[in-house]
Order: structure tokens, then sequence, then C-alpha cells
């Protein structure tokens, strides 16, 4: 068995974004607490703050790349998943124009993934038709 | 207003709680008796949609006492009298008639505001989830510019953000007319900055927002759409409307953590690490950007989101690629640097977090906005007040569909449940299936016993509950959420949206109830 170590970090559920500290051994979750030193929660949890994290070691996580073939959702590579997103948005952007491509953005990834998906819109795709679970 | 405080943002909740103790008066707006009731000053409990009335009935009652500070609304503000003009309507006793509160009540609330040596309006989906929610935010900033709470401790308008990065990604520049730092993509300086930095020339067209993509969809103008980690198809009003959207577009790409209900209609699935398994930033409902650090090795076949879409750039001939997020934050700062330009991984680990704006290393962040308020002298760019008008919900109950369905969210349960499903067996949760909250006189005129199964029905779908009889609601209101898969609580609910923000009317629409026989 691993010895516990204690991580700092935020919480990812609502936008209070209180300060968790994480015990983790054996690379799972054991315990969150909440982080004193945070300005925001001083300590305190709410029930998803401390105990909604389980998710993150459910088995139904996805951990592979999965392409529709004959109507069905099946497993594949990275390689072929990814090879087909950028053969298809390349197609449809030549054939009908970069705003017939839109993008959904994720309120709940980080300032970093959001920077990238906003630079990919713009700078990849060629089209400001991206926006986010922020607004509905 | 319009904020279920205790159980969508339980700590903040608890800061307000904490302050009630010492003598903080907390004014509950909301249609429903929520818990925070038990904590405040009063409850006023109007009907759903009928803020605008009751503020502007609040802003009638403040100008014809003369509960303001002229001097303020000199130096700060213009429109004055047009505003003036525009509440002249709305005395307390028609507002009263609108919103099913007392002219008292009504004049009470106005004067505690206006009195009030410090003022703030905290307010979340309750506003903005209406066909009228700009206008709601209008009211709000008319109702808090009239008394002066602005710039200045205590005060302010704070809106609490649902989810822990809403402020970010918008920041960031995931919407439709901004560039990272919140600056028009129309905006030919700022855009040539981008271009310059990004060595790509970019589409200057102000892009749409979802709800406008999801009509084109629809319409079969829209043939790729990339998603990541959202589940519209449980979230988004009016479910079978958002489905066939979905299916009328060519390619659809979904990227998530699980095989989602949006997910199984996706082309291609692309797994990515989620929350404690990256490294980066959140920026939380006041502008505090603060750290997240990975705690978990993540299975060896995930990538991070940001991972996969350079990836995917690369492979379309753009080409990106960081080493870290902290790599990707250096040129966030970069390219706007007045908010996040002090802001570097060590100083945010340093200091528990910092509120933009930080433009440089020696900067201590800005927690307090709109301080030119205060400085007791004429502005150069004065507010102007924006009046408003009332608009009903767009589906009023009748006589085939006579009750009004509101929606919201629960204590322990997190959206479409993706998530919050997974709470281990011990944990006791006062809620574990989703239940259509009735009045006892409703239930009882329906002959509804508490915890039968029920039909609800709206003119869009309709779905098979299970009734819980409180007096939370109303009589003839009706509150339901959306988290659990088997309930899915948006086959009711309206595709009326804000012809501005694209919000939709999640929080009324008309439903009929029915025994199950």
């Amino acid at each position: 068995m691993g010895e516990t170590k204690k991580v700092k970090t935020i919480c990812g559920y609502c936008g209070t974004g209180c300060g968790l500290i994480l015990e983790v051994k054996d690379n799972q979750i054991t315990r969150v607490r909440g982080d004193k030193d945070a300005p925001v929660n001083q300590g305190q949890t709410c029930i998803k703050g401390a105990l909604g994290y389980h998710y993150m070691h459910a088995e139904e996580r996805l951990t592979e790349p999965h392409v529709r073939k004959g109507g069905k959702l099946v497993p594949t590579s990275w390689e072929e998943a990814l090879s087909l997103v950028a053969n298809k948005f390349h197609d449809i952007k030549t054939s009908f124009g970069s705003d017939a491509l839109s993008i959904f953005a994720c309120a709940r990834a980080t300032n970093e993934t959001n920077f990238v998906t906003q630079k990919f819109a713009r700078a990849v795709l060629g089209t400001n038709n991206i926006d986010g679970c922020n607004r509905t | 207003m319009g904020s279920n405080t205790s159980e969508a943002h339980p700590i903040i909740a608890n800061r307000m709680k904490k302050a009630a103790k010492k003598g903080l008066k907390i004014y509950v707006i909301d249609p429903r008796q929520i818990d925070m009731t038990k904590f405040a000053t009063k409850h006023l409990p109007l009907y759903v949609g009928s803020d605008i009335a009751l503020m502007n009935a609040m802003i009638h009652t403040i100008l014809k006492n003369g509960w303001f500070d002229k001097t303020f609304l000199e130096n700060n503000t213009t429109d004055i009298e047009t505003l003036r003009e525009q509440v002249s309507l709305y005395t307390p006793a028609y507002a009263s008639s609108v919103t099913g509160l007392s002219e008292d009540d009504i004049i009470e609330v106005a004067e505690a505001f206006a009195k009030a040596d410090k003022g703030m309006i905290a307010y979340t989906l309750g506003i903005t989830e209406h066909h009228c929610g700009v206008n709601n935010v209008f009211d709000i900033a008319n109702l808090s510019l009239i008394t002066g709470n602005i710039g200045k401790r205590g005060t302010g308008i704070m809106p609490l953000r649902g989810q822990n990065n809403v402020q970010g990604a918008g920041d960031m520049g995931c919407l439709p007319n901004m560039l990272t730092g919140a600056v028009p993509i129309s905006d030919d300086q700022h855009r040539n900055r981008f271009e310059k930095a990004w060595a790509v020339s970019l589409n200057k067209h102000v892009g749409q927002t979802q709800t406008v993509m999801l009509e084109k969809m629809n319409e079969g103008r829209m043939k790729g759409l990339y998603i990541i980690g959202e589940n519209p198809v449980l979230a988004d009003v009016h479910m079978s409307y958002t489905k066939e959207a979905l299916e009328n577009v060519d390619f659809m790409v979904v990227q998530d953590l699980f095989m989602t209900e949006t997910a199984k209609m996706a082309d291609v699935v692309l797994p990515a690490k989620g929350w404690a398994e990256v490294e980066g930033t959140y920026t939380n409902t006041d502008r505090r950007v603060q750290r997240v650090r990975a705690a978990l090795d993540a299975h060896e076949n995930l990538k991070d989101d940001w991972e996969i879409l350079t990836d995917i750039a690369n492979l379309m001939g753009y080409p990106m690629s960081y080493e870290s997020s902290e790599e990707i934050w250096h040129e966030v700062r970069e390219l706007a640097q007045t908010m996040y330009g002090g802001m570097s991984y060590e100083r945010l680990s340093e200091t528990n977090g910092l509120q933009y704006p930080c433009p440089d290393n020696d900067h201590p962040g800005t927690e307090i906005l709109h301080t030119r308020f205060q400085e007791n002298k004429k502005l150069d760019h004065p507010s102007p007040f924006i009046g408003v008008s009332y608009t009903p919900p767009v589906e009023q109950p009748d006589e085939n569909y006579p009750f009004t369905l509101t929606t919201g969210r629960r204590y322990e349960q997190y959206n479409t449940h993706t998530q919050t499903k997974y709470y281990p067996d011990q944990v006791k949760q006062k809620q574990t299936e989703e239940t259509v909250d009735m009045h006892p006189e409703d239930a009882k005129e329906l002959e509804i016993t508490d915890g039968e199964y029920v039909q609800v029905r709206s003119r869009r779908g309709k779905v098979t509950v299970k009734a819980k009889v409180t007096e939370q609601v109303q009589p003839k209101l009706v509150f339901m959420s959306f988290h659990w898969a088997d309930v899915p609580t948006n086959k009711l609910t309206i595709d009326e949206f804000d012809p501005i923000s694209g919000t939709a009317e999640f929080k009324a629409c008309a439903v009929a109830i029915e025994k199950i026989d």
C-alpha cells in the first residue's frame, strides 16, 4: 500500500470555487476536506465538494475513442478517431465554409482548455460559432 | 433574487446565514419558499417571471419618496428622467396585482434597500432563465445604481455562477462575440493583435449563440458540431427539438468523461481527462483565478482536453503545441495582460488565488470593481439608466395546461447527474429521484397523494414522475429539477429565448398534471 498524499486544489462543481485538499492513496481519492487556507470557503465544504468525487473512479469512464461504424459507436485508436475528425471538419470547411461549423465549449473545463478551444475555433476552423453551457 | 442559494451555492449561503446572525437583513425574492427564507428578514413570494414589475415598483417608490442621493446620481448616471417615465406606471398597487405581493411588502423592501448603507443583489438563473433575462439584469443594474450600491465593499451586483468555470470560459473567449480578455472580436485593433500572435487571419463577424446554432442545425445549415463536456440532450429546453437539431448535423464530435445521452448521438466520441487529473486554473464567481491541480494519474489512454484540440489542429495544418497548461497560461497572460499579466502560476499558488484585473507582478489583484462611482466627482462616462418593461412568461397557464412549471436544482445533485450519480450508498441523500413538487391545495383538488406517480404534460412532451406535496411551492406552481435521465424534465420546457442572450425560459411553461389510473 502506498503513502497518502495531499493535493491542494479547487472544487469542480459550482462557481463558488471552494479550496479543497484531496487525500490520495494508491491513485484513489480517499477523502476530501475543505482547505482552511482558501479565502472562499475557509475550510467548509458542501456534499458535492466533499463526497461528489466518486465519478472520477467510475468504471463507466471512457478510456477509448469511439467512432460510428455501421450505425454503432465502436472503440478505436486515437489515430483513426482524430484523423476522421480532422478530415471531416476540413471537408465541411471547404464545401460549406467555416460558419457551417460550431463548437459548444465547456464551462467545467480549465481556463487553459477554454483558451485553446476558442483559439481552435477561430484560428483553425475559422469561425466565431463558439458558445457554451454558460448560456443555457 | 432568483437564487436557491443554500441548495445551489451552499457555501455562499453559509456566509450569508452567518452574516444574517450578525444583523444582515436578507430579503428573499423567489416564487418558492426555499430554505434561505428561514434566514430572511422577509420572503417575497412573487409570481414566476414578475421580477421587473417588482423592481420597477421599487424604483418608482424610491423616486417618489426621494430615497436617493441626488449628487451620486448627478455624478455617475444619465437618463434618470427616462427611467422615471418608464416606471411611472408601476405603482405599488399595479405591481401588487402583477406580482401577487402586498403593496406594503413592496414599499418595505424598496425602503430597506434604498436606506441601507450597503446593499447587494445576489441573483442566479431565476433571473436569467427567462425570455426577458437580459431586461431582468438591466433592472437589477438600475436598482443598484439608483441606490448607489456599487463600487464599495458590501455592495454591488453578484451573479452567482452555476458552474465552476462559467466566468473563466467566457473570459477566455468561448463566446461568439469576444476574444480572450473580454475584448470584442469586431474591434479591429484587438483582433489584429490576436492575428499577429497566432499568425492567421481571423473572421471578424460575430458568431452565433448556442441557441441560434441549434436553430441552424434544425434548418440543416449547420454541418459540423464539436461538443466538449456538455450534455445538451438533457440540459437544454424542449428535448425533442434539441435531439432533432443534433440529428440534423452531418458530423458531430463529443468529448467527455462518459458516454452521455448526447455522446450516444455522436459520430466520434473522444475520452478526456477530468477534474483531479488535470493542471490549470478556474475563475470563480468573484473573479478569483485559482490553481487546479492534478491529484490522480489518469488512465494512460486519456488526454487533456486541450491536447486533443491541438492534435486535431496539427492534423488540419495549423501548428499548435503546448508542453503544459502553464505554457498555455503564459499565452493567455500575454494576450490579456491587463487582466492576467500578474497572475503567474507561482503567484497564484502563493496567494491562494488572485482577482482580476491583475496586470503585473506587483499588483495585488482587484477586490472591488467600479470604485470610480464612489469618488465623488463627475464621471467622464456616466452610466445610463436603461428602463425596461414587464412582460409575462411567454406560455401562460390556461384550462388545458393549468399549472406553471418552474425548474431548478436540488442540493445533492448536479445538472444532468453524470457525476453525482456516483455517490456511495452510505451517503444519506435527501432526494434520490425526481419529484414534481406541488402545493397541498392542488394535490387535494386532483386527489393526488404524496409519493404517488403522476403524469406531467406540456405542449411539447410528457413525463411520469413522483408527486411531492409541499408548501414550498405556491398554489398553481409546480417545481422540477432535470437531474435524473429517467425523468427528462426538459421534454416539457419551452423553446422560447431571450432575444439578446439566447438563454431559454427554463423558469416558466404551462403544464397539466394528471393521475395515472
